[in-house]
This record gives C-alpha cells, structure tokens and sequence, in this order.
C-alpha cells in the first residue's frame, strides 16, 4: 500500500488500541503495585559475589543467597541459616546446624554439603577466610543439617567473619555451584534468599528482574540487616540501569521508578520538593575517601613527603566536591575508622586536624627531597566521586609546588595501572583515589586497605611494622577495652606512616516514592521489610 | 520562410517565432561588485565568517575578557547562580564557568580546525593516491570502505579508550575517523578530471604526472575540501562534546565546551546554566562554521550541494 | 544485474575483514583491564592475575585473532568477559529497542526533511526558504543530548505527555512502544532531518532548471504534480544517498540518546563495553554494525536502478 494509507492505517491501530486498552502493558494495575523497580548505584554486569567483588553485585547477591550468620543494624552477627552452634571449650572445633526447611530455588533441600563446599570456596578469596583456612585441620559435613569446623588454633571472630556484609560475603550455595574454581564465575543462579534471579529477563547493563521464592522461610525475628526474617512483600524486583543522573531524577519524579539508591546530592532538593518522594540517608555507616600514595617510588616513598600533604589536605574541600554542600552529609575525619561506631578513635589524626600550613608543607616536601619531577595522578573520570576528588588533589599539588601528571581515563584503566609497581615514568604511579565503605572500615577485620604488610598489601604497598603489630593485637584481643586499645593504637601508626590519607567522611542519600515504606538505611539496599502500596 | 541574398538563412527578426515568457523559477540575480557588496550578495559567508571571527577572537583575548584562572577551584562556593560575581555562575567544584567557557573556546575551536586541516591534507593525499596510482586503489578505498562503517563515534571512543584523555589524543581520534569520507571526495574528484580532455591533452603532450596533479588536479579539488574541511570542523565540535558527554574527551583540567557540559549534564534540570551556557556557545559556532561552509559552496559552485 | 550483486557481496568480504582485523588489533594494544574491574576494589594484585589468566588474556595475539575468526565464521561471537552470556545472547536482548528507535527515526526524518526541502526549494530565496533552511542547520549545531533534555523537560516532565525515559517491547503494545521511542526519535533524527532537508532543497533546485520540467510546465502540468512526480524523483538518487550515509550517523547518535532516555540498545552496550575493555563484546557489536551498513549502502545501490532507470550495472 502506498504511503498514505499505511500512515492511516497505523494510526488507526494506535486510536483504537489506545482507547479499548487492548493494548495495555501486560501487568495490570494490581499487579504494577506488586513490582518494585529499583535504580542501583552501578551496572551489575555480572553475578558472582564471590568471584566479583564490587559492592553492587554484594546487593544483588544479597537477594538470591543467604548466609549462615548475618549483622544486624549493630553490626553483631546474628544467626541466618544456622538454628544452632557449639563451640568446644578450647575454641577450636565449631560445630554448626542449620534450620529446617531450607531450600534451594531448584526445589532440592539445604544440606550441610553444600555450606561446606560455599564456605570452601568463600574461604580462598576472603581475608578471614584465609586466615581461617591456614589454620584449619578440616571441614566437614556430619550429617544432613550439622557440618564441623576444626581448627588448629581459637579463631574468636568466626562468627564476625561468616555474618559480616564486607565482600566477599559468606554466601550459601548449592554444592555443584560452590565446587566452580574461586577465580572462575559459577553459571548459573540459584541460592536459598528469598528472592529467584529470573536469569531469562536479565540483559546486562539495562536491568536485572528477581521474583519472588514462595517457599523461603523466614526467620520469626523481626527484619534487621541481614539478621531477622527476610519477608518480601513484593511479587517481583526489577533493577534498571540508568546512566544518566538527570534521568533517572526525572524518571522518580514521573513515578516511572519507585526507589534510587545513590541519587545525586545536587538533585536532593528537587526531590525534596515533590510530595511523592522521601529523601533519607542511604547508609548510616557511611564512606571514607581515601588518597592513595605509592610507597614504593620516591617522592612519596619518604614518609616527609607524605606528610607534606597531609597538612595541607583540606577535607572540607574534597567532601564538597564530592557531596556538596549540605553539612548533614559530611564531616572531617582525622582517622581512619568510622565514626558513630565502637571502636571508633581519632587518635594520632593531628596532621589532619586544624588549619592548613602551606608554607611549613613546602618546607617538609623540600626537606624530603622532592626534585620537581611530575606526579602521575591517575583519575577515573567515569565514577564521580573520584573525578572530583582527583580536580582537587591537582590543585593541592600545585599549592605546595608539585608538578602533576594529571592521567585522565576511565577506573578500568586505573585499575591495571594501579597494579603496576613500575616506575611513575614507566606506566607505574603516585597516587590515586578510591572510596571505601564505612560498613568495611569498623575494624582491621576486612580492611584490607589498612594493611602495611609491603609487598602482598593493598595497591601502593605501604610497608609499617607498628601497623602490623597493632593489628594483629586486635585480632586477639580479648574484651572490647582491649579492641579499643588495638585499633586506637593502629590509627597512630598508621597517621604517622600514612598508609593512605583520608579525604574525610561522608554519607549519601537515598530516595523512594511515598507510596513505597519500609525502605532502611543500610549499608546494602535491603529488600525484605518493603512495601509498595 | 524566405531566403533572401542578404540575408541567406532566411531568418529575420519579424518571422522567427517569439518563445512566450516562460514564469521564471530561480529569481533574477543582481550582479554585486566590491568586498561590501561581495558579502551582501553572499549572507552565509558574511554572518558565518563573522560569528566564526568572533569566537576567534574570544578565545585569543580570553584573558583579556575580564576572566579568573578557569581551573581555580573553590568547593566553598560551587553551583552558585549567574550573579555579579559568577557571571555564568559557578560549576560544581567552585570554578567560574564564564572564564571556562571563553577559555573552553580555544579548545573546542582548536579541535574543530586542526581535525579539519589535518583530516583534509591526510584525506587529499590519500585520494590522490589513490586516484591515480590504480594498483593502490581498490586496497585504499576497501581500506576507506572499511573504517566508514564503523560508526565514527565508536571510532573515535575507541581510539580514546586506547589512551588517556588530552586534547591531542581527541584530535587524533576524529581524524581517524573522518579521513574516509575526504579521502572518498578526493578520489572522486580525481577520477572525474582525469576524463577531462584537458587533463588528457597535457598526458598526450608528456606533462609529467606531478606537474599534471599540481596544475590541474590539485586547483580543482581545492572547492569541494575547503567546503567539505568546514562541514569536518563544525562536525568535529560537535564529536568533541558527545565524547566529552560519555566520558572519553579532553581531561576536566583542560575547560572545552564539551567537557563542561558533560560535567553539567548530571545536574541540568536543577542548575541549567552549567550546561546552557556552553551550548549555546557551540550551537552558535558550530552554526557559524555550518553557513560558512554552506556559502562558501554556494560561492564556489553550486552543483557542489548535490555532492556535499 | 546477478552478476553485480554477487561481485558486490564478494567485495564486501575484504571490507568486513579490513574491520574485523582493525577491531581486533585495536582492543590488543588497549590499556584498561577487563580482569582489574572484575575483580573490584577489594582485590589484590594476585587475584587480578588469576582472573587474567582464567579468561586466557594472557596468550599471545595471532593466536586470539585466528580462534576468533574461526568461531565468528561459525556464527559464534563469543562470550562476554563480563557477564558470561554469549555475545549473540546480548546482542540479540538489545537489537529491538535500537532497531525500533532508528527505524522510527528514519521514518520521521525521512517524512519530515523531504517535504521541507522540497517546499524551501521551490519557495527559493524567500523567508520560507530561510527559516526551514535555518532550522535544518540549527539541528546540526545543537548536541543531541542537548535536544534530548530540553525535550524530556518540556513534554515529559512538564508536559507529562510522553515518560521521561524507557523502553516498552513491542509485544506489550504498539501505542506504548511508540509513546516511549517519540521524544528520542525526534532528538536522534534533528541532525538526520537537517542532512536530509539540505541535499534535497539542493538536487531540487538543480533539478527544476532541467529542461523536462520546463515542459511539463508548458504542458500545463500543476505545481505538486511537477514537484512529486517529476521533480522529486529525478532527485531520488542523491537523496537515498545521503539516508544511506546517515545511517552511521544514526548509529552514533544512538549512543547518546540511549543515554539520555535509558533506552536499554546496542548503542549504550557498546559504549559501556569499550569503557568496561569487554573485548568480546566490543568486537561482535562493532562487526555486527559494519556488517549491517554494508548491507544497508548495497540495498541502496540496488534501489538506484529502481530510482533512475540509467543506472544499470
């Protein structure tokens, strides 16, 4: 037909199925308030939290497999999979039982099999888990429900290592699942959470869709973290990927989506303003920015060096760029722990503290012996944060007399590079940042970050023995008196060597629409709880 | 009719049939002379060529123009409005955007004309090649064929990704990317011409091919690569922002339009001046460069538009 | 005719190699690594060995290049370093909404730049003529995500009449599939608009000169008969042209747009995969749209000898 009538036949089509609703989306009215449609903080590009171990494939994860023991909102561990444990009087054989009723999606049973294969491979990746593993004498299932943990020495932080949110997370799976290599990705999908990963609707980098598992039994407590009953009120999660902020502000506005976890602080206000959405702080554990040095390579392999921009770091500055100015979000932090949690102590963070001296730093720096060579600055531009806080370290630089090689790219880049422990000059580096979450900087448990072991630590190979030993005195401290010693004792150390500089302290929020409740402030997005009216 | 001995054809002026007036359907056009009247009569060429002018000379006397250092940060004293102080206002990390934009235009206005020039000499040379060296030509032109359909943004967001961001990388990265299509126009201009009889009769004579390429080839090509450099340049512009935009452009040290938009982008619906501010210093540009090319083409042979 | 097409297809095969070699090569000499994102911020530097070496980015080039081609011929694109799903798979979740979102485009351009040439060819010289030639350059000079998101403020936000951002499947209705897909069709299709506004505006005017169009005048022929049906398709085959070209352009553009409007396409997965170093992926795609503009600028030489019966191959 000619290009007339096509045009009239086609808006004819469009009137009528417009107006008898012929054509309406596939879930009717009833059955949109059961979906609940949530914008992540990242792409969830794949799907093996043990394999993978970015934050948001832990929140994921969080939704489809469970975990023997879970924190609750005061970071205790408290039991999740486990009905029971029993720990011998000398501490070295744990012995655990699960609940009854545990299922996997596939419809076959939880067995103590399979815990033992998960924690197997959990083991290989995770810090705990390797320090459990070179002490351990062996790890077996007892029967159906009950598997032992026997070790050659106490480990009194068992419980803290299998219940802690920090990745790896202690994630259950099916035994075939588990057996896959820790540095290959396991294939399929299947866990014990309350929630099925719907692997056909999933496309990568646009949206991932998880329905609900009908026969997840939850736990009679009430929902806390990851401790309590994991209850879903929902019928089906839907993630959507948006890489546009103004977008997905646009789309929370629109009732298009139901529940943003890292909307922009800029945008907050706007928000704010509409009646249809509630504004709160996403994660009350909050985030940590770090200034990364290289200790490896001069200048900054000399501690004057380092000190030099410490006092002329000004945390105020970077945590504007990066969340703006609403003072409820940030504060400066002359430590390296988390504030508002126990063991938390500014002890040592003077450098940090008070006002900033320029002219003393140049004379540290020129003490040091700092030649004028230019520092490789690496910066990814694509995560916001970091691009922000890279601008103002180039101008922090500069102020003390530092020539900067400002490298601008993307944070896969960053990532091999930073692994590089050539020369600066030769595709090495000096510094680069990073941001960690406050939930994995508690304590020294999995704060691998803090590490100064040289050559196995963390990028930039901070080498400190006083760290070390601090460290080492808080994993075997034996009440929280001693604990607060350890880690006031490490926060020292670590101010006068500067492992790495802190940039500050800062929280995000987070936003839903009114109709949704239940909705808590978290380190992870938590699911169980919500509802959507 | 009727011959005559003075006049043997038989035609005169009272029997040859009047053709009727026929309704005129390009206008009559008046005949201008001077430099004045060279503009009047090209519109395109006068508003284009002095927009261009004058974002020229911004960015030359940018410091000049009343503006701060453009990477001075001031975290204190981010997204503030246009005000007396902040004449565009102040972006998120505290920097004045009228001193990144006038600043912005030397890079954008850089990017823009050396991806022309460069993108023309190496596109000519390339299509001379292969106009006359017969051998090389289908190899060149499959080679052409090939990167043309790969979507020049890939391209060029590929190339970026294979280095870190600066301002030369991003000029290297549109060129690659726009060479095919001036190599393409070269080639078949070249080809054209060398059917001419012209051309034929200088072979026959025993012109040596440089001299041939220098004296009647090259001159000929020159119309269509100047229009076409111009369409490369605003175009080019536009590429620079749209990497800037997904995050493979010139480093935020460095203000380019682009850059400063991209920053914007997030925070448009509640700051707009942030990314109002530059765009509509581009559009205005890249218009600009767009009316030149176009009166330039109009000037230089109309039948260029059919190609161009 | 037969024999063109085949000697046509049988030239596109040095094309696609060209392009896959090029792809290829290019991803080898990358910086970025594909196993350091992967293993996320927690890891160490061992682990970002081990994950290199399990996803066999440590052999050597011919060897990587010689298995690939091997497989694509086999019509195996490979699997993603990221996701672990087939390269097909993926292409095949994302190729409706960029198929939808440029074939809408096409259509809405195609029907809005012809007629605007045409009327600014035939009105030449006049106000008319300016403004609609005005407004074709003014949609090349504004970025596409600024179009974007003044109208998605506008219509979407204010307005409500359209959603802000979003694709609906075609199986879930065809007025919600096109309610979606209206503001990104307009904002990728300014550009392709100007493009196509212009070359037609200038082959009208050369073609109403000719002589054919004089007479069919002096037949006493009517405007929008001489202007349809004489005029325009004598003017057909620079115009198919330049819709051809536009396709890579279109293509481009769609980056961007899917961007903005969260449009779950090919563009955004491309784009995501060269900032990820996802070679698998980054390599099929690529091909995949080299592969389709091939196909596209045959067709359209092929659809010369309808247009203009001269050609003949």
């Amino acid at each position: 037909m000619d290009r007339r009538n096509f045009l009239k036949a086609t808006a004819g089509v469009a009137a009528l199925t417009g107006t008898t609703g012929v054509s309406a989306p596939a879930l009717s009215q009833g059955a949109a308030a059961r979906t609940l449609r949530f914008v992540p903080q990242a792409n969830l590009a794949n799907f093996d939290p043990i394999w993978g171990t970015q934050y948001v494939v832990r929140n994921a994860a969080a939704l489809v497999w469970d975990t023997l023991y879970g924190f609750d909102d005061k970071l205790e561990p408290k039991r999740q999979m486990v009905e029971s444990e029993e720990v011998s009087s000398d501490g070295k054989v744990w012995t655990f039982k699960l609940r009854e009723g545990l299922m996997w999606h596939d419809g076959t049973k939880v067995t103590a099999a399979d815990c033992v294969a998960s924690l197997a491979r959990w083991a290989v990746r995770d810090g705990m888990g390797q320090m459990i593993r070179t002490i351990q004498e062996e790890l077996v299932a007892v029967d159906d429900r009950t598997f032992r943990w026997r070790l050659k020495t106490p480990y009194p932080k068992m419980l803290l290592a299998l219940g802690k949110n920090n990745t790896p997370m202690a994630f259950m799976m099916p035994e075939r699942l588990a057996k896959t290599d820790p540095f290959q990705q396991i294939n399929e999908y299947i866990g014990s959470g309350p929630m099925r990963f719907v692997r056909n609707e999933w496309v990568p980098g646009a949206k991932a869709v998880f329905s609900k598992f009908e026969q997840y039994v939850p736990r009679n407590e009430p929902p806390s973290w990851l401790a309590g009953g994991k209850r879903i009120n929902v019928d089906r999660i839907e993630w959507i990927i948006m890489p546009d902020p103004a977008t997905a502000s646009a789309a929370l506005m629109n009732g298009e989506i139901d529940w943003w976890e890292t909307p922009l602080t800029d945008l907050i206000p706007s928000l704010r303003r509409n009646r249809n959405i509630r504004v709160d702080i996403a994660d009350p554990l909050g985030n940590i920015g770090a200034f990364r040095f290289n200790h490896l390579h001069a200048p900054f392999n000399d501690v004057r060096a380092r000190r030099a921009v410490a006092m002329v770091l000004n945390q105020e500055d970077y945590m504007r760029a990066v969340v703006g100015d609403d003072k409820a979000l940030w504060q400066t932090l002359p430590s390296f722990f988390t504030p508002g949690t126990p063991l938390y102590t500014e002890a040592g963070g003077d450098v940090l503290k008070g006002p900033r001296n320029v002219e003393a730093a140049r004379a540290l720096l020129r003490e040091s012996g700092y030649n004028g060579q230019p520092i490789t600055l690496l910066v990814g531009q694509d995560q916001a944060p970091l691009k922000a806080m890279g601008e103002v370290t180039n101008a922090l630089l500069r102020s003390i007399g530092m020539n900067v090689d400002f490298v601008a790219t993307d944070w896969g880049t960053v990532g091999q590079r930073r692994a590089s422990k050539s020369l600066p000059g030769q595709g090495g580096w000096h510094i680069f940042h990073t941001w960690h979450a406050g939930a994995d900087c508690i304590n020294p448990a999995s704060y691998l970050a803090l590490r100064a072991h040289g050559d196995g630590a963390w990028f930039g190979w901070p080498k400190d023995d006083a760290v070390e030993a601090a460290r080492d005195k808080w994993f075997v401290a034996p009440d929280v008196a001693a604990e607060k010693a350890a880690v006031a004792e490490m926060n020292t150390a670590a101010m006068r060597h500067l492992t790495y500089a802190p940039t500050g302290f800062y929280k995000t929020y987070q936003a839903w629409r009114s109709n949704v409740t239940g909705v808590v402030g978290a380190p992870i997005p938590f699911f169980w709880g919500v509802s959507k009216s | 009719m009727s011959a005559s001995i003075l006049d043997p054809t038989g035609i005169t002026a009272a029997n040859v049939a009047v053709a009727p007036t026929l309704p005129d359907i390009m206008p009559p056009v008046k005949a201008r002379k001077g430099f004045f009247g060279f503009m009047r009569q090209n519109p395109a060429i006068a508003v284009g060529g002095s927009l261009v002018t004058l974002m020229v000379l911004v960015a030359i006397f940018a410091p000049l123009l009343f503006t701060t250092d453009p990477t001075a940060l001031a975290p204190a004293l981010r997204t503030r409005e246009p005000s007396a102080m902040y004449w565009f206002g102040s972006d998120m990390l505290g920097r004045d955007i009228y001193s990144r934009v006038l600043y912005g235009a030397r890079v954008s206005l850089l990017v823009g004309f050396s991806v022309a020039v460069f993108a023309s000499i190496i596109g000519l040379t390339i299509g001379m090649i292969s106009g006359f060296v017969r051998w090389a030509d289908s190899i060149i032109m499959r080679v052409m064929d090939g990167m043309m359909s790969i979507p020049p943004i890939l391209l060029a967001i590929a190339l970026m990704a294979l280095t870190r961001g600066s301002v030369q990388n991003v000029i290297l990265a549109i060129t690659v990317a726009e060479i095919p299509r001036v190599s393409r126009l070269v080639r078949g201009v070249v080809l054209s011409l060398r059917e001419q009889p012209y051309v034929d009769a200088a072979v026959a004579a025993g012109t040596r091919t440089p001299v041939i390429i220098w004296r009647h080839i090259l001159p000929n090509t020159l119309a269509p690569i100047t229009v076409q450099a111009t369409y490369i340049c605003a175009s080019a512009m536009i590429v620079e922002s749209i990497l800037s935009f997904i995050g493979a452009g010139t480093p935020p040290t460095i203000p380019s339009w682009g850059n400063i938009m991209a920053e914007g982008r997030a925070l448009w619906q509640v700051k707009p001046y942030i990314v109002f501010f530059p765009a509509i210093f581009l559009s205005i540009t890249v218009l600009a460069v767009n009316l030149l090319g176009d009166g330039l083409r109009d000037a230089l042979d109309p039948r260029m538009a059919k190609r161009i | 005719m037969f024999a063109y097409i085949v000697r046509r297809v049988l030239a596109t095969i040095p094309v696609m190699a060209f392009v896959a070699l090029f792809v290829f090569s290019l991803l080898y000499v990358a910086p970025g690594d594909p196993a350091a994102v992967i293993a996320g911020d927690q890891a160490t530097p061992d682990d970002v060995e081990r994950i290199r070496a399990s996803l066999g980015l440590d052999r050597p080039f011919l060897i990587r290049f010689g298995e690939w081609v091997w497989r694509i011929l086999q019509g195996d694109l490979g699997v993603s370093i990221f996701t672990n799903l087939p390269v097909s798979t993926m292409i095949q979740q994302r190729i409706e909404p960029t198929m939808s979102l440029m074939i809408i485009t096409l259509i809405l351009a195609v029907s809005v730049a012809i007629p605007m040439g045409v009327v600014a060819a035939w009105k030449q010289g006049t106000v008319i003529d300016r403004t609609v030639m005005g407004f074709a350059v003014l949609g090349f000079s504004v970025p596409v995500f600024v179009v974007g998101y003044v109208l998605a403020y506008v219509f979407a936000l204010e307005l409500d009449w359209v959603p802000v951002q979003g694709y609906t499947p075609i199986k879930q209705g065809l007025w919600p599939w096109f309610r979606n897909l209206i503001l990104p069709s307009i904002a990728l299709g300014t550009v392709y608009i100007a493009l196509i506004a212009r070359i037609t505006r200038a082959t009208m005017l050369e073609v109403l000169q000719q002589d054919y169009i004089r007479t069919a005048r002096a037949k006493g022929a009517g405007q929008r008969n001489i202007l349809f049906l004489h005029a325009l398709k004598n003017a057909a085959v620079p115009i198919v042209t330049v819709i051809g070209i536009g396709i890579a352009l279109l293509i481009g553009g769609a980056v961007v747009t899917e961007s903005v409007f969260a449009i779950p396409g090919l563009g955004r997965l491309t784009v995501d995969a060269i900032l990820r170093r996802d070679y698998p992926v980054i390599q099929g795609v690529v091909l995949l749209f080299s592969f389709v503009y091939v196909l596209v600028n045959l067709f359209i030489d092929l659809l010369y000898t309808i247009l203009d019966p001269r050609i003949r191959y």
